[in-house]
């Protein structure tokens, strides 16, 4: 199940964070998040020498923590996609087509010329259209 | 990097895997040493580390090395055993709890920068007491069963002088049972003997004597003497405590206070001789002889084999290994051994050698033991760091899968490895060692994860996020070990992660915890200043917003004292909202009119302000020579009224908090000490009991000087409020508005200060709006008192119809002293408004007023209104708490929404001020809502030259209400109207529904001689002007439209429904006059308007043609055609047109040869059709028709007259004039005759600006109908 999913602009700054537990666990999520971010720079600063993985978006699994898996994205514009999961076997093209959705929103949602960039994405088509997604993955 | 020997591992290895020597004395040695607060063991501890102690050692290999660095342990025998877990667990809570006090004092500093902790030295990221707490411990594991180098390698026996039985004593404590129980345990330990001598109290003597003894008894080698506290009095002090360093809780100063120099010399070398000469070559030999034996047997493929035949044979498990002399344990011992010795290959071999035989076993902790040996030796030895790296963690993993029996131990690995890791710079895997180590014991979980995130620091690239996660976990970890201390240590560091992130969450996390610990620990004001932070929280749960609030106001009142906050986060002041109104020569009448753009009003008043330029008193020339040059830009404020502004408070919680003394934060110089006046800089520290009481200061001060307003209010979840707040000073000087205060909750006071924020303030000039800086436009001259106008007008309403006419009163009020005088008013909309001309003395109720025969005397207008400026009668003056009450009109004009101003100018009399005049300014909003509309349309009459077709439409447009119409009057004395049909009989109701239509047919006549311009001259009966539409109501007198306020606001819609200029002055004025019908519920306007007037200018008579004309002559004639008849006719023609126009006029004799336009069917002859000619025939609308469409009649035979006289005419007719033609027909018989066959033609040339243009055209004569008769 996906619990939570983010994105967070190329300044580090959250820009749209949402739980879909039921329990008050948003901090121990943001937590989380933040903490990914560590591991994206990282995975940023220092790609894998394979060729393929140069111009990717898809940045795999983050880490392991103890109940979730953290599987990240970086878009373009260095805006980052991190979704938290709990399920213990993703497979890699679930989560990358999930992210390819999940870009396509992110991409709607900003195209709007009323965003203003850099600031929280508000959207609620945004939100829906990203809970949608991810409860199209929870069924699966 | 470092050498891994340099390396904080290799030290810490070098420590603790280190020979121990069993210390047993006697209490009499204790005592001795006691004298100096040191145990035996802890005054020879510091001198047990040689740095250079060089000797050879050699070992299993022929080669000889030197030993450089060489450490000894030494622990009473009593220690000698694993420690109780309980108690080793109370003694790291002590450290922490010790650590924690140590730090308290930095508790109250700021969190330190990002860029400090990065720029911090490796060594100080860390706080200090980690590696005490490390060694701590690590210590708790020593003197395990399953590893050899914490067991004694020797035994120190030390006996006092004074003893009774000194040898007795040494060979007791040796053979009593304090001896640890452990089966490693060799009997045959190395031993050595000292005598201590303690020089305040034993004799020399004695001592020599009980050493000799010894000496022959143990053997010379193994005896010493130790002499120590040579100092009698026992007050020497070290500059550089050896002691210090190892015993922390007492003071420094008092240890080895009777210890000289010498004294300390001889234990140095008392313990280096111990381990160079006893020691080592003891461990070496002891090294030399197990390898030997361990080759015997062991080495060899023969020996193995055997070895591995053998094991198969016996397995009953790891217990038998465990035996003291089994071949496993010497082989461990072996390798510890030489470890020990440094001589690192021989102790890998060792290891290996068992590690497999463990791993067959299936030993676990055996193997992992010697699994972490081997990792060490690798990385000490500076070997293959993949090895090294893996025994590490096959050790970790075999202790983790012991379960809890083996977690502690493998802690211990853990945080060699660790170690090992930092060494080798790979700080991000130590941090995920120090992770996997942390239990489930939560303070020891603290700890390491405290850790782990001083590795993330370390880690290049910083990973600055993963650091203040885990400072976030240990420091909820230490909460729950209730080590407060360090928690708040641990957050305050992650705050410098979160500080500058936008991550509201983890931040306001961090902050509120922070903050309540900083409570618990009783610093109330720290707690508050970093729970200030959390208070903008409306993006929280409302359950979460709640918990913040409370624990706020429960620790700002633990505090005990109102703190004054500076930018405090509750409310949210807009800024941008902050508005300031102040009236100096301007007033307001009300708050709407404050509000209203300042270029309304100087528009409006440009008039009547007198010029600033001309003129002798102007008051700005004055202003700029009473002042300094200084103030000439600020503004101005009269004393005694007050400033006011407008500031929005917004709540960001979804709680409504109340909030209460809100006010201003004011300044107030006299002007006399100008020096006073250097800017106060507000102080903007936080929690600055100073500044509170500084502005105390200042409102205390300036109580006399000026009164500042309070305002309490609530808001509600996400509210936004706007507060006005005034100051008003009651001196003169300069007052400046600092910022505003408020109380939250009544526990905590906010401040804001409004420098650097721009102001929207009303001042004086455009131009000089620019220049003003923001303190500026906040800063106030404050002059003297004047007079101040106050002014209302009662019972305004607010909603209309269109056309409602209104009686109001303007209420003027001076309340000071000193009179004004020379009032002027003008009105925006003159079209609305018309005031009166008295002071109030109406003696009759509004409307009846209007009616006639309620005439009053009219003074003539126009001498006191010019260009809509009302100037007051000279005698009015205004003083001391008197008003006037002025009679206003309003008619609501036109529908929509109106914004009438008003401004009435002043002037002070007997003050002599900067100031001369004031105004006052009034604003009032008007919804005028449609009713009434009417059009008219003139048509010539086509009989009567002088009269007029009027028709009347009338659409009731508004809403749902319903009118009734009373009486339509024209305007001016020229037009004379009647009804052409009673009104009663198409409208029975009187009253017009909504959206209903009606017509009505009028007859205007033109009163005006004909011929004469001048109709000024003549006069009509004002009854001939007014028409009641309805006959029944009868006994009502007409409204008079000439001397009521109707005929002024008739003016004035004459002026806006039409151009003056091009009025033609043969247009009409109507006005209709209505009222809403009783019956009709008025549900759009409030209160019910009594009468409503319709106007309705400049409705020119509309007719195809530019001519009109009439024939006119007899109707009848008696003729006896004896003669021929002949009949004088008059052919009267007016040129409604603007232009010049020349008219021919052809008779027509023979329509047969006419070029008729029509083509007519001929039918019809002229005398055929006899009509009854009355009038009523020849108004109906049919008139034009049959005109149209009999004309011109064919006749097959000559016709019944013939036209006599001119048979073609030009005439030159003037705009707007008459001329007449004679014209003469003759007649043959009688009969009826009609004389129409005659045409116009007409030419009409307009000279429309410059260009003229010509139009011409032909018109067909009109019907006429004449009856000739035979006389008898």
């Amino acid at each position: 199940m996906i619990v939570c999913v983010a994105v967070v602009g190329h300044q580090n700054n959250p820009l749209y964070i949402q739980s879909f537990t039921d329990a008050d666990d948003a901090l121990k999520l943001h937590h989380i998040v933040h903490c990914s971010l560590d591991v994206i720079e990282e995975r940023v600063n220092n790609p894998k020498r394979s060729g393929t993985t140069l111009n990717e978006a898809f940045l795999g699994l983050l880490y392991p923590t103890v109940n979730y898996k953290v599987y990240g994205y970086l878009t373009n514009t260095k805006v980052k996609f991190i979704l938290v999961t709990t399920d213990l076997d993703v497979r890699d093209t679930d989560v990358r087509s999930f992210f390819r959705k999940f870009h396509a929103a992110y991409v709607d949602a900003v195209s709007n010329p009323f965003h203003v960039p850099g600031k929280k994405i508000t959207s609620r088509t945004f939100a829906q259209t990203v809970s949608n997604i991810v409860g199209s993955y929870g069924l699966n | 990097m470092v050498e891994p020997v340099n390396s904080s591992l290799g030290k810490m290895l070098l420590e603790e895997v280190s020979p121990v020597v069993m210390v047993l004395c006697t209490p009499l040695v204790e005592e001795t040493f006691l004298k100096n607060g040191l145990s035996f063991v802890e005054t020879l501890k510091p001198f047990c580390n040689f740095s250079n102690i060089d000797v050879p050692v050699r070992t299993s290999s022929d080669q000889l090395y030197r030993l450089k660095k060489f450490t000894l342990r030494l622990f009473y025998a009593s220690d000698i055993r694993q420690p109780n877990v309980e108690v080793a667990k109370q003694r790291l809570e002590h450290v922490i709890t010790q650590a924690g006090e140590k730090d308290f004092q930095n508790l109250t500093s700021d969190p330190p920068q990002i860029t400090d902790i990065l720029s911090n030295p490796e060594s100080e990221i860390a706080p200090s007491w980690f590696q005490y707490y490390n060694k701590e411990l690590i210590r708790t594991l020593s003197f395990s069963d399953h590893e050899a180098f914490d067991h004694p390698v020797a035994c120190l026996l030390v006996v006092s002088s004074k003893d009774e039985e000194p040898i007795k004593n040494f060979i007791d404590l040796f053979n009593s049972n304090r001896l640890p129980n452990d089966g490693a345990m060799d009997p045959n330990i190395l031993k050595h003997y000292l005598l201590v001598h303690d020089n305040q109290d034993a004799t020399t003597e004695r001592t020599s004597k009980v050493l000799s003894e010894m000496r022959s008894q143990f053997g010379n080698n193994e005896c010493n003497l130790l002499c120590t506290n040579s100092s009698k009095e026992g007050n020497v002090e070290h500059q550089a405590n050896p002691w210090a360093s190892f015993k922390s809780s007492v003071s420094a100063d008092k240890l080895g206070c009777a210890l000289t120099g010498d004294d300390i010399v001889e234990i140095k070398d008392l313990i280096q001789e111990f381990a160079s000469r006893h020691i080592i070559p003891y461990m070496e030999q002891k090294v030399r002889e197990l390898n030997q034996q361990i080759s015997a047997t062991r080495k060899g493929l023969r020996n193995q084999i055997k070895n591995l035949w053998w094991r198969k044979g016996k397995d009953d498990g790891p217990d038998a290994t465990k035996g003291s002399i089994s071949t496993e344990s010497q082989i461990r011992i072996l390798g510890d051994y030489a470890f020990m010795l440094h001589d690192y290959e021989l102790a890998l071999s060792s290891y290996r050698l068992i590690s497999t035989d463990y791993k067959l076993d299936k030993a676990w902790k055996h193997y992992a033991g010697v699994q972490e040996m081997m990792g060490l030796a690798y990385f000490i030895s500076d070997q293959s760091k993949k090895e090294a790296e893996y025994c590490m963690e096959n050790a970790f993993s075999t202790y983790m899968k012991l379960g809890k029996s083996g977690f502690q131990n493998a802690t211990r690995c853990g945080l060699w490895w660790a170690e090992m890791l930092k060494a080798r710079k790979q700080h991000k895997e130590a941090a995920s060692v120090y992770f996997r180590i942390c239990g489930e014991e939560p303070l020891h979980a603290a700890v390491m994860l405290e850790h782990a995130s001083y590795c993330y620091v370390l880690t290049r690239p910083v990973m600055l996020h993963k650091y203040g996660f885990h400072l976030v976990l240990s420091g909820d970890h230490y909460k729950n070990c209730d080590q407060v201390n360090h928690a708040i240590r641990t957050y305050k560091s992650a705050i410098t992660v979160y500080k500058s992130t936008t991550w509201s969450h983890i931040k306001d996390h961090v902050y509120f915890h922070i903050g309540q610990w900083y409570a618990i620990v009783g610093m109330h004001d720290v707690a508050v200043r970093n729970m200030l932070k959390v208070l903008d929280c409306g993006y929280q749960s409302k359950a979460t917003q709640e918990i913040f609030l409370r624990d706020f106001f429960d620790i700002v009142k633990k505090t005990g004292m109102k703190h004054e906050v500076v930018g405090l986060q509750l409310p949210i002041i807009n800024m941008s909202s902050l508005q300031v109104i102040y009236e100096d020569h301007r007033t307001y009448a009300s708050q709407a009119s404050a509000l209203v753009e300042e270029s309304i009003w100087q528009s409006l008043e440009d008039d009547i302000i007198p010029s600033l330029n001309s003129g002798k008193s102007n008051w700005l020339e004055l202003q700029s020579k009473l002042l300094p040059k200084k103030y000439k830009e600020s503004n101005v404020c009269v004393a005694g009224e007050s400033v006011k502004v407008d500031l929005e408070f917004r709540n960001p919680l979804l709680i409504s908090t109340s909030i209460t003394s809100v006010s201003l934060i004011c300044e107030l110089t006299a002007n006399s000490d100008d020096l006073q006046l250097v800017d106060k800089e507000p102080s903007s520290s936080i929690l600055d009991p100073k500044s509170s009481t500084e502005h105390n200061r200042v409102t205390t001060s300036g109580f006399s000087s000026f009164a500042l307003s309070e305002v309490d209010f609530t808001l509600g979840g996400g509210e936004k409020k706007l507060v006005r707040l005034t100051v008003t000073p009651s001196e003169e000087g300069i007052l400046k508005i600092v910022g505003v205060r408020w109380e939250l909750s009544g526990s905590i006071v906010g401040v804001h200060y409004f420098q650097s924020v721009p102001v929207k303030a009303k001042t004086a000039k455009g131009r000089k709006k620019n220049k003003l800086t923001p303190t500026d436009a906040l800063k106030f001259l404050v002059i003297k008192s004047l007079p101040r106008l106050e002014g209302s007008i009662d019972h305004l309403p607010g909603k209309l119809y269109a056309g409602d006419l209104r009686y109001l009163v303007l209420e003027l009020k001076n309340k000071s002293e000193s009179p004004i005088k020379n009032l002027k008013m003008k009105i925006s909309h003159p079209r609305f408004v018309s005031p009166g001309n008295h002071e109030e003395d109406l003696t009759t109720e509004f409307p009846d007023c209007l009616r006639k025969g309620n005439e009053q005397d009219i003074v003539q207008r126009e001498t006191i209104r010019t260009n809509s400026v009302f100037a007051f009668p000279k005698d009015v003056s205004l003083q001391g708490d008197k008003s006037i009450r002025w009679p206003l009109w309003l008619r609501a004009a036109i529908p929509g929404t109106i914004s009438l101003y008003f401004t009435i100018y002043y002037e002070m009399e007997n003050v002599s001020s900067i100031m001369k005049y004031r105004t006052l300014r009034m604003h009032y909003k008007l919804q005028v809502l449609p009713s009434l509309e009417t059009s008219y349309e003139i048509t010539p009459s086509p009989s009567r030259l002088q009269e007029y077709l009027v028709r009347m439409d009338i659409v009731n447009c508004a809403k749902s209400d319903c009118f009734q119409i009373h009486q339509l009057s024209t305007v001016g004395c020229r037009w004379g109207i009647s009804l052409l049909q009673p009104v009663d009989t198409i409208l029975p109701s009187k009253t017009l529904l909504a959206g209903q239509t009606l017509s009505c047919f009028f007859i205007i006549k033109d009163c005006r001689k004909s011929g004469t311009e001048d109709y000024k001259s003549m006069s009509l009966p004002s009854s001939q002007t007014d028409v009641k539409l309805f006959t029944q109501d009868g006994d009502e007198k007409l409204f008079d439209i000439v001397n009521s306020p109707l005929a002024s606001f008739h003016d004035s819609e004459r002026s806006c429904q039409g151009p003056s200029a091009q009025v033609s002055p043969n247009a009409v004025d109507f006005i209709l006059i209505s009222s809403l019908a009783k019956s009709s519920n008025s549900s759009a306007v409030p209160d019910v308007p009594e009468i409503l007037s319709h106007h309705s200018c400049h409705n020119s008579i509309r007719s195809s043609s530019p001519l009109s004309w009439s024939l006119e002559g007899p109707k009848t004639i008696h003729h006896d055609f004896s003669t021929l008849c002949e009949i004088n006719l008059k052919l009267i023609i007016r040129n409604t047109s603007e232009g010049l126009s020349s008219v021919i006029i052809n008779t027509i004799d023979c329509l047969l040869d006419t070029a008729s336009p029509t083509t007519s069917s001929g039918s019809q002859s002229g005398w055929r059709y006899v009509p009854a000619v009355t009038e009523e025939m020849k108004l109906t609308s049919d008139v034009m028709g049959s005109r149209l469409s009999k004309p011109p009649s064919s006749m097959e035979s000559s016709p019944p007259f013939i036209w006599s006289g001119l048979s073609s005419t030009k005439v030159q007719i003037k705009p707007l004039s008459t001329t007449e033609i004679p014209l003469q027909i003759s007649v043959f018989s009688p009969g009826i005759y009609d004389l129409s066959s005659y045409k116009l033609d007409w030419e009409l040339s307009e000279h429309v600006s410059a260009s003229s243009t010509t139009s011409s055209g032909t018109c067909q004569g009109i019907p006429y109908y004449l009856t000739v008769l035979q006389s008898e």
